[in-house]
């Protein structure tokens, strides 16, 4: 570069001229090239590929949603719907195409009044879910607000208004025990059944009763829907196609009779128990009620802190199902199973009385007759007819505790049937066995006499008391409940108790309902020509009774707070002559077995055999009817 | 008042004399970018299409008052320009305003500007009047060559710092493409080769920010980043492919409407265009620049000082760039760099860079006969 500084030229300038205009050409040339490349791109992307971009784009629009099945409705014997799908407006939201989740959430408990604690259930949601699944915002919207928001959904993207399916129970919760209801799945049903559709927010599984047992039959199948979306998932259009269509669940129906359902429940009035109606040739229950009732609508649409302490703090205990749950002392209705096993130990002749001085001693112990001044001489009809104590205290130390507990198990109680929901109780029937296994002690002839009037350690619930009762009444098949109807039942086993024993002991029951002097004893009976009844009356204590009230003279219920009150107890069946059913009622702290229990039992039996077709009722229950 | 008179009557026959290919061409662009953003968003008016007008309508009036300035006023304050455009660089660095992560933006009173994006004709303008006045045989020789790379060095080190690796690197293709032009010799272009060449691994070594270096793997194995940069390109490349040979027809495009392909009114408006007019829609719409960069390069050609032809190819080059980095990045070509397609993209800054380059072009080939002192 040892090229001397000199001044530029004209030629110099005229050459460096001529080489930019060649560079120039150079670089656009160059250029040119550049664009060829675009073009080619733009001919591969266009041309030579388009039909795959073609297809990708109609996928980007399309999309496909998951559409909850109508679920199957609950019906009675006789189509009556007990749980049924109403309309109902929901908003859901889908979190990933929102841009500003907190003026979203403000804009919409604007427009559908959500309270700061539903907002907070919001947040928790999407916290614990994941983005692209819909969350529920809110259910049970009432038609203004959702009209509101649709008015206004354009502005808020990700937010979608369904109008969908709720669950409703009709009565207001009369066959809740049974029925029971749905919720959403939570995340332990998640964990067991990986059915897609469990994550939808529009499904409910069933959580208790009939909904849970029957949760596949009732669920159907998921449908898929076509929908065109855009970018932010707003769906544009629906292209439905019918093979994709849901698959509605299927109906279930029960062996209740709903409208003997609700007698009953009317004549329990306010009162605490529970009663069970049951087919003795079938086994079907035609009543299955717990009272009182709770509404189960309520765990449907969300429970509030008021209601949920409402049906905690009730001291009748809406919620706990008495009939199948509850563990009673059958009292003096476990008479029957030892008149049973005495007259088959053969060491006990039914016409040999027995004197009731009102009280027996064994050992330093003494055992009370519930009637003080006692019975006199009893033989045993007349025993089961008055409910004389001393007479099974006496018969129940011959024979022994064992052929008892034998004799009430073959009756059905001490054991759970199965019939298809959640809750059955299993009972106790007492034996040394039993008390050796449950309470590592011996037996004493003391629990001998408590279990002789169905007391002391006997539980049982009022649909074994049923059981027990339709048992007594067959006479020959050991008779277990169903719930579900149209099931294919297994035949029933013998009863295996002997036919003459069978036909005594229906006898003596019948003279307790039907004889003056019996315990249950009215002149009207069933109020139904030409057709008798049998039971027998039972009264358990909760209470013990101290040695001091016996001597000062024991309270009576009226004199007690309610919880410890005695319970009215009664199992019966009719027609007498061609048995058709049984009951098992339990009415809590309501005195003796005779009042409110029997007046319950006989007002359902009367109505479940005039709705069978059987009657005409007699001029005296007519007349009461018109009073 | 005969002066001022005179002044007029000049005024009058320059507007006659102005070269009209080129503001026609551009205007045309603007009106294609009109029609894409009120595409892009739903047919509504208000929603971009009449800010653009708006803008593209002002922008061509500083385009004509630009060209209307005689050449020689651009020509004094070329350096100016340049070290005035270099302090607002290092005013990013120490008032800059961070969004996303890069801080590119400097607010001066009630307006924001962007320096890198007035660095860009700057840099024009300084190294076609440091070739101006520099003596033909000194342009291989080293004062040449060190000048010039400090023209060119000094703001890509201050925008790459930003950190902005796209508009850096235009900066620098920008200025080498002077440098050809201005007629460096073989020789020296080897060895620049070859330095570029060891270079690279250093640069990409010790040069780069993670996420820069992130955004190359990116476009190098989209699978790397599914759902962020290369679900962009994925959506942009269907729009594009979907578009078929004659597209789906204006306001039809299912991608559009869909709101699939994201910034589908600024760097990715061509996505719209291609998938509503197809390819003939897009060989049309490069048809249309290719049309506006022949029409530079003559203006070139027909000017008479270095300075002019410099300035003209230069920021023929700086147009060019954008619309291939542009046009390469929506299908996939390049990696996404946020360059904008020139007047059609919305956006305020870039359209009134453009027009004014172009009005700083249209000056040079109207004032051709102006002469420019060289200060040898």
């Amino acid at each position: 570069m040892a090229r001397k500084p000199q001044q530029t030229t004209q030629a110099d300038k005229n050459r460096s001229d001529a080489q930019m205009t060649r560079r120039t050409a150079v670089l656009g040339a160059g250029g040119l090239g550049v664009f060829g490349i675009l073009a080619g791109r733009f001919y591969q992307l266009q041309i030579q590929q388009s039909e795959n971009y073609l297809a990708l784009s109609e996928n980007n629009r399309f999309n496909f949603q998951t559409i909850v099945p109508s679920r199957g409705i609950v019906r009675d014997r006789f189509g009556e719907p007990l749980a049924t799908n109403t309309l109902d407006y929901q908003v859901e939201l889908i979190a990933e195409q929102i841009d500003d989740l907190d003026l979203t959430l403000l804009q919409l408990a604007d427009v559908i009044h959500l309270s700061n604690g539903e907002v907070e259930r919001i947040r928790r949601d999407i916290r614990r879910r994941p983005d692209f699944v819909p969350i529920t915002v809110k259910d049970h919207v009432d038609w203004d607000d959702f009209a509101a928001l649709n008015m206004r959904v354009h502005a808020l993207p990700g937010i979608i208004p369904k109008a969908g399916e709720g669950r409703s129970y009709p009565d207001d919760g009369l066959f809740s025990h049974v029925i029971g209801y749905v919720g959403k799945a939570n995340d332990a049903d998640v964990a067991r059944d990986d059915d897609p559709l469990l994550l939808q927010p529009a499904f409910r599984i069933g959580k208790t009763g009939v909904e849970q047992a029957a949760d596949a039959r009732l669920r159907g199948k998921s449908g898929k829907l076509k929908v065109e979306v855009n970018a932010r998932g707003r769906v544009v259009r629906e292209w439905p196609d019918p093979r994709d269509a849901a698959l509605q669940g299927e109906d279930v129906y029960l062996t209740l009779d709903a409208d003997l359902q609700r007698f009953a429940a009317e004549q329990f009035e306010d009162d605490s128990g529970g009663i069970a109606v049951m087919d003795v040739m079938t086994g079907e229950l035609r009543t299955l009620l717990s009272m009182p009732t709770f509404d189960a609508n309520l765990f449907v649409s969300g429970l509030t802190q008021a209601d949920m302490d409402g049906l905690n703090n009730d001291e009748k205990r809406p919620q706990y199902n008495k009939v199948l749950s509850g563990g009673y002392a059958p009292a003096s209705t476990y008479k029957m199973a030892v008149m049973l096993a005495a007259l088959k130990s053969g060491q006990i002749d039914p016409d040999r009385r027995i004197f009731c001085g009102g009280k027996t001693r064994v050992g330093n112990r003494l055992f009370h007759c519930w009637r003080p001044e006692g019975h006199g001489p009893v033989d045993m009809r007349y025993a089961l007819k008055q409910s004389c104590d001393t007479y099974f205290y006496e018969v129940s130390q011959v024979i022994g505790v064992d052929a008892i507990a034998d004799m009430a198990r073959r009756l059905g109680l001490g054991q759970r049937y199965g019939i298809g929901i959640a809750g059955e109780k299993q009972g106790i029937v007492p034996d040394p066995e039993w008390k050796r296994d449950r309470l590592g002690a011996g037996w004493r002839m003391g629990d001998t006499l408590n279990a002789s009037i169905g007391q002391g350690f006997v539980l049982a619930s009022p649909m074994q008391l049923a059981v027990m009762s339709a048992r007594l009444a067959n006479g020959t098949k050991a008779v277990t409940p169903s719930l579900f109807a149209g099931e294919e039942l297994t035949p029933f086993s013998d009863l295996d108790i002997d036919p003459g024993h069978l036909g005594f002991v229906q006898d003596a029951m019948w003279s307790v309902c039907e004889e003056p002097g019996g315990t249950a004893y009215r002149p009207n009976g069933l109020g139904l020509t030409g057709l008798d009844m049998a039971g027998k009356t039972g009264t358990s204590q909760v209470r013990g009774i101290s040695r001091a009230e016996r001597a000062s003279g024991v309270l009576s219920n009226a004199q007690l707070p309610w919880k410890y009150r005695d319970h009215s107890i009664f199992v019966g069946y009719a027609p007498y002559a061609r048995p058709r059913f049984a009951v098992g009622c339990v009415v809590e702290h309501a005195g003796s077995g005779a009042g409110r229990a029997a007046a319950i039992t006989r007002a359902v039996l009367g109505e479940a055999l005039r709705r069978d077709g059987l009657g005409p009722r007699t001029d005296a229950a007519v007349d009461s009817t018109r009073l | 008042m005969t002066a001022r008179f005179e002044e007029l009557e000049g005024l009058s026959s320059k507007l006659h004399q102005l070269n009209w290919l080129l503001p026609v061409l551009a205007g045309l662009l603007g009106l294609v970018g009109v029609m894409a953003i009120l595409s892009a968003n739903n047919g509504i008016w208000r929603l971009g299409a009449m800010q653009h007008t708006m803008r593209i309508g002002f922008a061509f009036v500083v385009m004509i008052c630009v060209a209307m300035t005689n050449i020689r006023v651009w020509y004094t304050l070329a350096y100016p320009a340049y070290f005035g455009a270099l302090l607002l660089l290092v005013g990013v660095e120490f008032f800059g305003i961070n969004v996303n992560g890069s801080v590119r933006w400097l607010q001066l009173g009630p307006i924001r500007i962007q320096p890198s994006e007035v660095m860009k004709p700057a840099v024009v303008l300084a190294l076609a009047r440091f070739y101006h006045d520099l003596p033909t045989w000194r342009v291989s020789d080293p004062i040449g060559l060190i000048g010039v790379l400090f023209l060119i060095g000094a703001p890509m080190a201050f925008v790459l710092r930003q950190p902005d690796l796209g508009t850096s690197l235009l900066i620098c293709a920008t200025g080498a493409a002077i440098i050809f032009l201005a007629g460096v010799s073989w020789r020296v272009i080897g060895l620049g080769s070859v330095l570029v060449a060891v270079s690279v691994p250093l640069v990409w070594q010790f040069g780069l920010r993670d996420y820069q270096r992130g955004r190359i793997l990116t476009f190098l194995d989209p699978s790397r980043d599914p759902a962020g940069a290369s679900y962009h390109i994925t959506q942009s490349k269907i729009a594009l492919g979907s578009g078929g040979l004659s597209g789906k027809g204006y306001m039809q495009g299912s991608q559009r409407q869909g709101g699939y392909v994201p910034e589908n009114s600024t760097d990715f408006i061509s996505t719209v265009i291609g998938e509503e007019f197809g390819f003939i829609g897009s060989l049309a719409l490069m048809g249309l620049y290719i049309a506006v960069i022949a029409a530079c390069i003559r203006l070139s050609l027909q000017c008479k000082a270095v300075f002019s032809r410099l300035l003209i190819l230069g920021l023929t080059t700086t147009f060019g760039l954008y619309i291939f980095i542009n046009l390469g990045m929506v299908m996939g070509l390049l990696p996404v760099v946020g360059v904008p397609l020139p007047l059609v993209s919305y956006g305020g800054t870039v359209i009134l860079v453009v027009m004014g380059s172009f009005g700083l072009m249209l000056s040079a080939h109207l004032h051709t006969d102006t002469p420019l002192p060289r200060s040898d």
